[in-house]
């Protein structure tokens, strides 16, 4: 049992590392272009993004629209800082800056809110994602409207790379452990989860704070990527479109999550070339797989090692 | 010697209904329990006002020594009171060995940092609680479907799973809510012997709502009958069978062994 978990491990250590060491190349014998290298960046932020957003979600139950709310955060934090200290340490100071604030900011977003539940708890994220970028719109230090410019860059697509793996790790993680069983006992019966013992304030709080936290990551990454923000690049448009990811992908997947990301920024990339058609091209897309695939792409289903290892197993000894 | 559970003058008022009026009753350390009464005496009311689900208009519960007064739910829990609902409340999209694990939390700690690191604590810990579930599920004959997901049960299974799940959380008492509703005479003899189970193996103290009078009758050692919120009687099953408050309650006397 143990053995098999930690064969599963190192496979997905090894995957990691094979990916890493294949785009590289490619990046190096010049198949990935400056044009492709942007799109892999942003598939990478976004599964950065959506897959806090599933954990919020999907497992926990919670429907919120905030998220670009926390992204902007993070964003803001790294512009800010990166224009007074462009170091590599100034870079990783701000990511921590970034994910302090939006881990204050969300549980002063959801102590009030997390008691609410489905459209209301929707409407709420919603309207404090809107109080943040209000607040961004009108403070000197961000430059108000206008944003911020000439964002020293260090999320090069490596950084990028490390970091999918490292918040992958800790949601998929935290996903599956005793908080992760608590979350989803919540989701799936409140009153039930409380009468064994479970806080359901704790814990939808603490799902909520991390999905915050690693939303502030992708923001800084976002950031120092593009480098230009403004308040406008964290509306509620932006929730949606991670939202949309989530939910193509599969409520509750973290598997989906990554092959929507990945699917949507293959096929935004692809449209480029389409004009104004690409957003109708795109929105059909999206109309056909949900109406094909109600509970999006992989539905509920995880990818896992440890499952492929034991089936492996039990065909090597029949 | 005070009782395990004590409640007194517990009433419940929903707006201008009196769903429990004045309840006192006394519940000792390995006893088996019956609580009984036509639909709407409010046996399940009850049982919400005791676990903190929907607190008691006035009166006082107390439970091991300690007040149960203004307690949340999941605190009752804490303190070793499980129980199960009318309607079954599975967490319907997670497995048979993930809705005892659920209940399983506050058993241990487990910290963020070797969660998410898998430090060998993290194993250790995995290993302490997948430990407590193989020993559940096959205590309860559940072992052939702890990966199953429970809405894809038979609703016999799935009471069975309810009930495994509120031993999961390693409770001192257990309160039932209609164990038997919508099973089969085959199932609610397996059920019968598993409720004594949980008395004589599992060391716990059972209350049990139930209207198969034939099953209550069978395990109870004490039964309180409820009717319009109110106590009318309190005794042994030979007791209550002769009771004619309670035969006039039944509409003239339903009641059978
Ligand atoms: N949340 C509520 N709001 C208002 N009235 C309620 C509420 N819950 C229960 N009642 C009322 O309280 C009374 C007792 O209900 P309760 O469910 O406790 O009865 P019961 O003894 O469990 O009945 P049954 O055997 O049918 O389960 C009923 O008249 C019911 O309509
Ligand atoms: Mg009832």
């Amino acid at each position: 049992m143990t053995k098999k978990k930690l064969q599963a491990n190192s496979l997905w250590l090894l995957v990691m590392i094979i990916g890493f060491v294949v785009i590289n190349l490619l990046v190096y014998v010049g198949v990935i272009d400056s044009f492709i290298e942007n799109m892999l960046v942003t598939i990478g932020i976004n599964i950065i993004l959506a897959t806090g957003l599933n954990l919020i979600i999907g497992f926990s139950g919670q429907f919120s629209l905030g998220h670009a709310g926390f992204m902007a955060i993070g964003a803001y934090a790294t512009g800010i800082i990166l224009q007074t200290v462009p170091t590599v340490g100034g870079f990783i100071g701000s990511i921590i800056v970034g994910i302090v604030i939006a881990i204050i900011a969300a549980i002063i977003v959801g102590v009030p809110t997390l008691r609410l539940s489905g459209d209301y708890l929707a409407i709420a994220t919603m309207g404090a994602a809107e109080i943040i970028r209000v607040v961004i719109n009108n403070m000197k230090i961000t430059n108000g409207a206008a944003g911020l410019f000439n964002i020293p860059q260090f999320a090069t697509w490596p950084v990028v790379y490390a970091l999918v793996c490292v918040t992958t790790i800790v949601i998929v993680n935290f996903a599956h452990s005793r908080a992760g069983r608590a979350i989803q006992a919540i989701r799936d019966d409140e009153i039930a989860a409380e009468a064994v013992g479970v806080n359901p304030t704790k814990w939808k709080l603490a799902a909520f704070v991390l999905g915050a936290a690693t939303a502030a990551i992708g923001g800084s990454l976002h950031a120092s990527y593009i480098q230009t923000i403004a308040p406008s690049d964290f509306g509620i448009m932006n929730s949606i479109a991670l939202l949309i990811i989530v939910v193509l992908g599969g409520v509750g997947s973290m598997t989906g999550t990554f092959l929507a990301a990945i699917v949507l920024g293959v096929l935004d990339t692809v449209l480029q070339s389409f004009g104004t058609l690409r957003m109708v091209i795109y929105a059909v897309a999206l109309i056909v797989i949900m109406v094909f695939k109600p509970s999006g792409l992989l539905g509920r289903y995880e990818f896992s090692f440890a499952r492929v290892l034991n089936r492996h197993k039990k065909e090597d000894a029949a | 010697m005070s009782s395990l559970l004590q409640v007194e003058h517990v009433s419940k008022i929903f707006g201008g209904l009196k769903a429990v009026e004045d309840v006192s009753l006394h519940v000792e350390e390995g006893e088996l329990v019956a609580l009984i009464g036509p639909n709407g005496a409010g046996k399940t009311t009850l049982f919400n006002a005791l676990t903190g689900v929907s607190p008691a208009t006035e009166g006082t519960v107390t439970f091991n020594g300690v007040s149960l007064d203004k307690k949340k739910p999941y605190q009752v829990a804490k303190m070793g009171i499980a129980r199960t609902f009318q309607n079954i409340r599975l967490f319907h999209q997670l497995s048979v060995r993930e809705n005892l694990q659920a209940a399983m939390t506050h058993r241990y700690k487990e910290d963020f940092v070797s969660s998410i690191l898998r430090l060998p604590t993290f194993t250790k810990k995995e290993a302490l609680v997948n430990g407590w579930t193989d020993e559940i599920l096959a205590k309860l004959d559940l072992s052939a479907v702890g990966d199953t997901i429970t809405a894809n049960l038979p609703y016999g299974t799935q009471r069975r799973v309810e009930i495994a799940r509120a031993v999961a959380s390693d409770p001192k008492l257990i309160f039932l809510d209609e164990p038997a509703a919508g099973m089969n005479p085959e199932e609610t003899a397996d059920l019968t012997a598993l409720i004594r189970r949980l008395q004589s193996e599992f060391g716990l103290t059972v209350v049990l709502i139930e209207h198969d009078m034939s099953l209550v009758m069978n395990l109870a050692e004490r039964i309180y009958v409820l009717e319009h919120g109110k106590l009318i009687a309190e005794g042994t099953p030979a007791e209550i069978q002769n009771n004619d408050a309670v035969i006039t309650a039944y509409l003239g006397g339903g009641v059978h062994a």
